[in-house]
């Protein structure tokens, strides 16, 4: 079996499990955040009702807003703090970061883990070693809150291997970008994706995790990198938490392999209306940006504010482009005063914002007008997701978003005067 | 508007044709994600077919292309499409948290790989989740897949996830 067949065989109490079985597995880990947590509690109120099963496995992190900008949000806000507390639910108020980062940060996630959650984007954890998946409001009132279980259908696995070595342009953040193209939007729908190779292999962990992130895009139920040294040390860096349980393929042979030569990569944009719409960023060199964004689940990472100093570095923020970077937790924030990124980000013209989710759905922050067009490093780029249905999301690489923010236009870093 | 309840697996009706990839976040734009069902349902779609949630009348049948339902994993856009009195969803693909979503609250649907070749936006469509069958009454075209797994189908027969779990208490609940 791989990792994701061990720990679902192990967590539903079965010696194996196939491609294609349905299992009922414990949960190690309920994710939610401020709109999801808000839908989810409804309906677990109105329909399910009863004592929470295991309230020290579900944590709500408030992202999507870091101060409410309307009564409405405050009221939302506020019935989610008083159901937390009710429930005996760990809650990570406004301010703390990124549902994802944060849960990580927090030492939440463990290797081997069941995690889920109603965000698209809970299959990030496979960087961690960890099975997890997005399941709907429904399953998390149904089964999860009161009986601590899901039902999973086994998913097959597709190996996706990594070889080459990229332009030196060229961040973890393109490469990652530049599969959804080469792949295709729901071009492995259902799938487990292993990200494997020695590509993969060489990435720290910050770099790896903007792959099992994308593997929603692509259609798949949940994605990983194998545990390895890497994995560990990072795991080492988090406070104590749940015991880790480290599941390790044993050579079960995936259904199938795809194999990538990234060496020819170039810094990518993912174009609206959606993710996989990709070009190099030369073709659309010139577009005008009146935005731009380091934030949300691919960005507001250390590296991304470490890459953006560099770009600013004698340089800075264009007139008449708001540059807007969002820590994706408190602890990337300590991170980056300790390393004089705060001073040198804001006296290049950049605005920091507290830690939160930035201007994923524009609930605080980032809404535009139509014919606008931000540049940033979200995950997703749909129309209407900020303001006007109207308006244009540009998905970008840290060093591509900073370009862009001192000439007013998308712009490769590698082409700055 | 009426609303279809309980497990209705077979319908027939006109159908409503929308194209590939299409995100979950234009079935139920944000704004409208905290709003009561009644103002949700009333812009189901909106931006796509702004005659959609004006005209849609129950038993009708929605038809996709490839990844519908992508994006966000909000149960709230199958719920408003369910309020809408739809039949059922056909796509030649779905994105798996719609497709999970869609058993979860009771909505029938059928992934049927070039089904979006086969329709035009009016045409009447007779659908069969539990036998995968599907009918083009305008065109005499006839398809049939494997239906979805049984479980699922048993969900759909539940009314969903939330009644089955409190039936199969031998599944999600065994120490009781």
């Amino acid at each position: 079996m791989n990792m994701v067949e061990k720990i679902l065989a192990r967590a539903s109490g079965r010696q194996s499990v196939e491609p294609g079985d349905v299992v009922v597995a414990e949960v190690d880990l309920l994710i939610m955040h401020d709109l999801s947590g808000w839908l989810t509690s409804r309906v677990f109120d109105k329909q399910v009702g009863g004592p929470v099963r295991h309230p020290e496995r579900v944590a709500m992190v408030f992202d999507h807003h870091y101060s409410p900008p309307t009564e409405d949000a405050a009221d939302m806000l506020k019935a989610n703090r008083e159901w937390a507390r009710r429930n005996g639910i760990q809650l990570f108020d406004c301010g703390n970061g990124n549902i994802h980062h944060t849960v990580v940060r927090r030492g939440l996630v463990r290797p081997g883990a069941i995690v889920v959650g109603s965000d698209s984007h809970t299959p990030v954890h496979g960087a961690l070693g960890a099975f997890a998946a997005a399941l709907g409001n429904d399953s998390h009132a149904g089964t999860v809150l009161p009986y601590g279980k899901a039902w999973f259908r086994v998913p097959e696995t597709v190996r996706v291997e990594l070889v080459g070595t990229p332009p030196p342009g060229t961040t973890a953040r393109d490469v990652a970008l530049w599969l959804v193209g080469q792949i295709g939007e729901g071009g492995l729908i259902y799938a487990a994706v292993e990200f494997a190779g020695p590509y993969v292999k060489e990435l720290p962990f910050w770099d790896r995790w903007l792959f099992p992130l994308l593997c929603v895009d692509l259609g798949a139920k949940c994605s990983f990198v194998e545990p390895d040294e890497v994995t560990e040390e990072f795991v080492r860096s988090l406070p104590p938490g749940a015991a880790d349980r480290p599941a390790h393929s044993d050579g079960g042979e995936a259904a199938r392999v795809l194999r990538f030569d990234v060496g020819g990569v170039a810094p990518q944009v993912a174009c609206p209306p959606t993710v996989g719409n990709l070009a190099d960023v030369s073709a659309l060199a010139g577009t005008p940006v009146q935005y731009a964004e380091l934030g949300g689940h691919a960005g507001g990472r250390l590296e991304d504010f470490r890459a953006a100093a560099e770009v600013l570095q004698g340089r800075r923020v264009h007139p008449d482009v708001r540059f807007n970077v969002v820590p994706s937790s408190r602890e990337v924030f300590t991170e980056a005063v300790r390393e004089g990124l705060v001073l040198a980000l804001h006296e290049a013209g950049a605005t920091w914002f507290p830690p939160s989710t930035g201007s994923n759905q524009a609930y605080n922050m980032g809404a535009m007008a139509a014919g606008e067009s931000m540049i940033s490093t979200h995950a997703r780029n749909f129309p209407g997701r900020n303001g006007s249905a109207e308006a244009n999301m540009y998905l970008a690489a840290a060093r591509t978003v900073a370009a862009s923010a001192v000439t007013g236009t998308i712009t490769d870093a590698g082409e700055l005067a | 508007m009426t609303t279809v309840e309980g497990p209705v697996l077979q319908a027939r009706g006109r159908c409503w044709t929308f194209g590939d990839n299409i995100p979950t976040d234009r079935l139920v734009k944000t704004k409208y994600v905290v709003e009561p069902m009644s103002v949700i349902v009333a812009h189901v779609l909106e931006d796509l077919n702004p005659r959609f949630p004006l005209e849609v009348q129950p038993g009708d049948i929605v038809v996709a292309g490839k990844h519908f339902g992508q994006s966000s994993g909000r149960a709230i856009a199958v719920k408003a499409l369910k309020a809408t009195g739809i039949g059922c969803v056909v796509a030649d693909t779905f994105a798996r948290t719609f497709y999970r979503n869609a058993f979860e609250v009771g909505l029938p649907v059928l992934e049927l790989p070039g089904v979006s070749e086969l329709v035009s936006d009016g045409d009447v469509l007779a659908v069969d989740v539990a036998a995968g069958t599907f009918r083009n009454e305008a065109t005499g075209q006839e398809r049939t897949v494997a239906p979805p797994d049984a479980f699922l189908l048993e969900m759909l027969r539940a009314g969903g996830l939330i009644p089955l779990a409190k039936k199969r208490t031998d599944l999600f609940d065994p120490a009781t």
